[in-house]
């Protein structure tokens, strides 16, 4: 099976500063040894075309997904989301799929939770490689919550 | 007199662009312009300094759909540069991971043409995601080709979507023998489903082609039989995979590649004169709005042997296996066809893998600075990457991405189709915009002399 009962996908662009933050956080996590039923994935741009319109909702129970969300805290803060307080348009596909959200479609049937970090710069369209310090600190503390949320415990001392 | 109408922006594609059509009074299309209206990004500044390695992971970031095409051009753009050939066993793995992309961004394509087309023996247009027979089976196949292609992509290419596995001389790792058993039953999976999944859209297709008419937003408009004609070149480089300048052979040439400015060949200043509300979704643009493709457009027009041309799978389905059908449908059958080809290729390749052979070259140069540039066969067409590399150093990088290619081409087949055809005609280049958007400037002599950003 391609998407197993827990999937944790990292969003985002990492040419555009902060924004990387979702594919820094996959790249720790792909750091540790997790159960088999739990797969992480560096969606990049790519959720919507590749995950969220391909998850079968009678193997996936629980998405997780990590990206920035800009809710005017300070930045590295981090926030839990529901689908119901995501703006209208976040994760639109770029598709445009019948003008709905594909989130929208599973998430009567698959338990999405949305872990969003406040970003400090997000050079979107002009490319710049890095992220800011406070979100780079930001790192181990939503690996934590991520395992948290999907119910791991790692027993680390982080 | 002529009319001029706005579709902005177009839909079930990636990316932003918009056609402005300028329209006789019949409402047929006299001149029509596809433009990208998607911001220039820097990729190719923000690689010089890089290392060969990271290129191709920065390349591989600019789009959200054809991560593996770029990673695969750029990484061998960087191998032609510094000059190394890869092992066998690293090519077949890559060609494993292009194909499985290939059939996973068909049937992607499929979901989005769909809504397009009509169930046969009705006037009823297809919703992908009805739960009624017959679409549903039809929706549950795509998904199951989908996953089938994902998955053989992820074992290839180490991950599915960002693939982890290409490097600059070969692979990281081979695959076990049992992960090599396991495509290759998938492969057998997918052959079956792309031959049924083929069969439909073919017949689906042919129907809508036979139609006289067709309903856009509750407008009936005729159907011309010469939709999406046009008579400018194709390009393609391989049947399914790509060429370099290592080949001994090459099938691209930059001496026959040139770029020229959009305000040489876009429409100028303009005012909206033609306003429909009823178009889905949410009308075309205000009456009176000030358009400007000219300055607008975020792209150049590149041209080979001096024209611009088609990529994608008509373009290699007409110079590798005699295909000859013009048009719209044609593109959208040569498109399907090249799924049952691509599982059979799949196959081969994964029978003649070795899981023991070597995938990393023994010697990797760090570059001479020499200009290097391959090309790949991306599933919506050429996508070829350039670069120097001196010294484990990128000095040089661009990309020419598939859909500016198809850009100045589908402008063109847009003449004498009713305006409201448009996007059928714009959807069947299955267009990937959002990294369509940069420049190289190729001085008279045909040198690439620098890239140059387009700001207005």
């Amino acid at each position: 099976m391609l998407y197993p009962e827990i999937v944790v996908a990292g969003c985002g662009n990492p040419l555009f500063a902060d924004d990387g933050f979702g594919p820094a956080v996959i790249e720790e996590m792909q750091k540790l040894t997790l159960p088999d039923n739990v797969k992480v994935v560096d969606a990049g741009l790519g959720g919507p075309h590749f995950i969220f319109t391909l998850l079968d909702p009678e193997v996936t129970k629980k998405l997780v997904i990590v990206d920035i969300a800009d809710y005017g805290a300070e930045p590295g803060s981090i926030t839990k989301l529901r689908i119901e307080d995501l703006p209208p348009g976040s994760y639109r596909d770029a598709h445009s799929w019948d003008l709905t959200e594909p989130l929208q479609r599973i998430k009567d049937r698959i338990d999405i939770t949305v872990i969003g970090c406040q970003p400090k710069r997000v050079t979107d369209p002009e490319m710049e490689i890095g992220l800011s310090d406070e979100v780079s600190k930001a790192i181990p503390k939503t690996v934590r919550i991520v395992l948290e949320t999907i119910g791991v415990d790692y027993g680390t001392a982080i | 007199m002529s009319k001029v109408v706005e579709i902005s922006p177009t839909t079930r594609h990636e990316g932003h662009s918009k056609l402005v059509l300028k329209v006789n009074d019949a409402g047929i299309i006299e001149t029509g312009n596809w433009c990208s209206i998607t911001p220039v990004r820097g990729v190719e500044k923000l690689a010089i300094g890089k290392t060969p390695e990271q290129v191709p992971k920065i390349a591989s970031r600019v789009c959200g759909i054809c991560p593996i095409a770029h990673c695969l051009a750029a990484t061998e753009a960087m191998e032609a540069s510094i000059k190394v050939e890869i092992p066998k066993d690293a090519k077949l793995l890559r060609y494993i991971l292009q194909l499985a992309n290939r059939c996973h961004s068909i049937a992607l394509h499929d979901i989005l043409i769909l809504p397009d087309l009509y169930l046969p023996g009705t006037d009823v247009k297809i919703n992908p995601f009805s739960p009624e027979e017959p679409v549903r089976s039809v929706a549950k196949r795509i998904q199951r080709l989908r996953e089938i292609s994902q998955t053989i992509g992820q074992i290839a290419g180490g991950e599915a979507i960002h693939p982890s596995n290409p490097r600059v001389g070969g692979m990281y790792v081979n695959c076990s023998e049992q992960a090599k058993t396991k495509m290759y039953d998938l492969a057998k999976e997918g052959v079956v489903l792309a031959h049924q999944q083929m069969d439909f859209m073919i017949a689906v297709l042919r129907n809508y082609q036979k139609r006289d008419w067709v309903d856009v937003g509750g407008m009936k408009v005729a159907l011309p039989k010469d939709l999406g004609y046009h008579d400018q070149g194709y390009l393609a480089t391989h049947p399914f995979y790509g060429s370099s300048s290592l080949d001994e052979c090459p099938s691209w040439s930059l001496d026959r590649f040139k770029e020229v400015r959009p305000w040489d060949w876009y429409m100028g200043e303009m005012e909206i004169s033609l306003e429909e509300p009823k178009y889905p979704v949410g009308g075309t643009t205000k009456l009176g709005t000030k358009v400007n493709p000219q300055m607008e457009a975020c792209t150049g027009i590149p041209m080979y042997d001096g024209q611009p041309v088609e990529v994608g799978p008509r373009a290699r389905l007409v110079k590798y296996k005699n295909f000859d059908e013009k048009g719209t449908i044609g593109q959208n059958v040569a498109r399907e066809m090249e799924y049952t080809d691509s599982f059979y290729e799949m196959i081969d390749c994964i029978d003649a893998l070795n899981p023991s052979g070597k995938v990393v070259a023994d010697y990797i140069p760090k570059g001479d600075g020499s200009l290097g540039w391959a090309a790949n066969e991306a599933p919506r067409g050429t996508d070829v990457h350039l670069a120097k590399v001196k010294d484990w150093k990128v000095q040089y990088f661009s990309m020419l991405v598939p859909t500016t290619w198809n850009f100045a081409t589908c402008s063109a087949a847009l003449t004498g189709a009713p305006w409201q055809l448009a996007e059928v005609i714009m959807r069947g280049y299955d267009p990937c915009v959002s990294c369509a958007t940069h420049m190289i400037v190729v001085d008279e002599d045909n040198k690439v002399v620098a890239q140059k950003l387009i700001q207005q």
